[in-house]
């Protein structure tokens, strides 16, 4: 079966006057249908680079991106929407002008893409808010109302970076759960992008465990917890979970602590 | 040196209680401000007032508060006030429109091409740093005597604020949006109009707020300059006469005028950026 993203040996540098930062060595990686797959790292290992090349935002010094078999052209995908932390929402429109921002762009009557954005709003308790400015809502509900921007333009492959760092710990179980269910409902494609271990292990299938400077992939590590349920509580407290959480730390651990401070057993 | 410091912290300890009145409501402590404010302005009239009629100052120097109303309704009665404030609100806000809102245009404009922008930066310095003073003969001799000359002179004098302020507002512009914006599939112009506008208007408006008194100098000076009418050429004739009380009705009138102005622009903020007062 193809996958749906698909890279091969992505390398990166930035040359700015002399110096030139090798930022990702040699990626190779792939995501395949209703697969959600994490990239895990310490900082510095160019998880942002990584994200703005997977997105088409940049185009990598080396290797290239394969989004359903065609090469990535520099230029965003339709099939692919992205979820940052930052949830840019636009102060000065509505929620609901907000959530359709997408369809406008691309064309949709307004109408139209009303219609296709209240659903969402039931699905996600916005409802009622749709005429609300960004500036009244909560940090949660603005997570959630950048998560419905980007669903409604119904990408196949979702791209998420730290999306939910700045959340309080039992939100952030919230919209992780919503994120899982939502996903594995309309079988989307998920690339996550975090420092969170415990978020990619709950979260994941499959995950690519980082290395820094330049960042390098170290270790590809395939998840199954044997738990069915989409409540990340739930999976947090499976049995297999302690055992993948500890397999990541290593790997990490391994490369990014002092020599005398690795207790690696 | 420590009792300075002494008093410095005294400072601060009043203003933390000035700050909330004997715990008054905001609503009743601007009502109170308002309030003294008008008691002050009403003993300043008196005092001036009486001064004058007592003869401790020269009404020939410093007019009188009854003086200067009666030059107004005599004014009024023949409709001179009327017309000068006529001319002068027309001059204002045309020069005013073509000056700042052309400006802020422009200056957003721009965005498109940091080239561009690079490439204007010295010449626009340059025009921003002439006063306007200085260049309103030139500006009389090339457009004439009559209003469109003062509407020029108004539009120079906010030309160049509202081009700057606007300017940085789309430089301020958060890339991140602009993704965004690109991840969608959006063309610059769409990128430009649905975030780029949108996102500098609290600079554009801030530099039309500037603009009122830019405007309302520039036509004052143009009227000086030249001119058959308007609040300037009332201010001037009198004081070409001596006439102190003109001078200071004609002042009155001005300062009234940048209120009224400085009112509209602020509907106007709300009515342009309705999510900041939301």
């Amino acid at each position: 079966m193809q996958a749906k993203l698909e890279a091969r040996n992505i390398s990166h540098s930035y040359t700015s006057n002399r110096n030139v930062a090798e930022v990702l060595r040699d990626l190779n990686f792939h995501a395949d249908e209703n697969e959600f797959i994490s990239f895990v790292g310490p900082s510095g290992c160019g998880k942002s680079t990584l994200f703005n090349i997977i997105a088409g935002l940049l185009t990598p010094t080396g290797g290239e991106v394969r989004i359903q078999g065609e090469t990535s052209t520099g230029k965003p995908h339709p099939s692919l929407g992205y979820v940052l932390q930052k949830d840019l929402l636009l102060p000065w429109r509505t929620i609901m002008d907000n959530v359709i921002l997408g369809l406008e762009v691309r064309g949709v009557d307004r109408k139209t893409a009303v219609e296709r954005a209240r659903p969402l709003f039931e699905d996600y308790n916005l409802k009622g808010r749709e005429n609300d400015y960004p500036s009244a809502l909560s940090g949660g509900m603005r997570q959630r109302a950048a998560l419905m921007r980007t669903l409604v333009m119904d990408p196949e492959i979702l791209l998420m970076d730290e999306a939910y760092k700045a959340l309080d710990y039992p939100l952030k179980i919230a919209l992780e759960s919503e994120l899982l269910e939502t996903v594995r409902r309309l079988r989307k494609t998920v690339i996550f992008v975090t420092h969170d271990i415990e978020e990619a292990v709950t979260l994941s299938d499959r995950v690519y465990v980082m290395k820094a400077r330049p960042g390098q992939i170290i270790k590809e590590i395939k998840v199954d917890l044997g738990v069915e349920s989409t409540d990340v509580q739930d999976r947090r407290m499976a049995p297999a979970f302690n055992h993948y959480y500890q397999l990541i730390w290593k790997s990490i651990a391994q490369q990014s602590l002092p020599a005398k401070n690795r207790k690696v057993a | 040196m420590s009792a300075q410091s002494q008093t410095s912290q005294g400072d601060v300890e009043a203003r933390r209680t000035s700050s909330s009145l004997a715990g008054m409501s905001p609503a009743r402590e601007t009502l109170l401000v308002w309030g003294l404010q008008a008691v002050i302005l009403a003993a300043c009239l008196i005092l001036w007032e009486v001064a004058a009629r007592q003869g401790w100052i020269s009404t020939f120097l410093f007019a009188s508060p009854s003086r200067i109303f009666d030059v107004l309704t005599r004014q009024f009665a023949s409709g001179q006030l009327f017309n000068d404030v006529k001319v002068t609100t027309m001059e204002t806000v045309l020069g005013f429109i073509v000056g700042g809102v052309g400006g802020s245009i422009i200056g957003l404009a721009l965005w498109y091409s940091p080239l561009v922008a690079r490439l204007t930066r010295p010449f626009i310095a340059a025009v921003g740093s002439i006063p306007v003073l200085a260049v309103a003969p030139l500006i009389i001799i090339w457009f004439g005597t009559d209003i469109t000359s003062k509407v020029v002179i108004v539009a120079f004098s906010c030309v160049v604020v509202s081009l700057m302020s606007s300017y940085s507002g789309a430089q301020q512009v958060d890339q991140d949006e602009i993704n965004l914006m690109r991840s969608f599939g959006a063309t610059r112009n769409q990128i430009f109009l649905k975030v780029v506008v949108p996102s500098s208007m609290t600079w554009v408006i801030s530099g039309l707020k500037l603009n009122i008194g830019f405007a309302l100098i520039g036509a004052i000076v143009g009227e000086y300059i030249s001119s058959e009418s308007g609040v300037g050429h009332s201010i001037l004739v009198g004081s070409a006469n001596f006439a102190i009380d003109t001078v200071l009705a004609g002042l009155l009138v001005v300062m009234i005028l940048v209120t009224c102005f400085n009112a509209i622009v602020r509907v106007l903020e709300r009515w342009i950026l309705p999510w900041k007062y939301a």
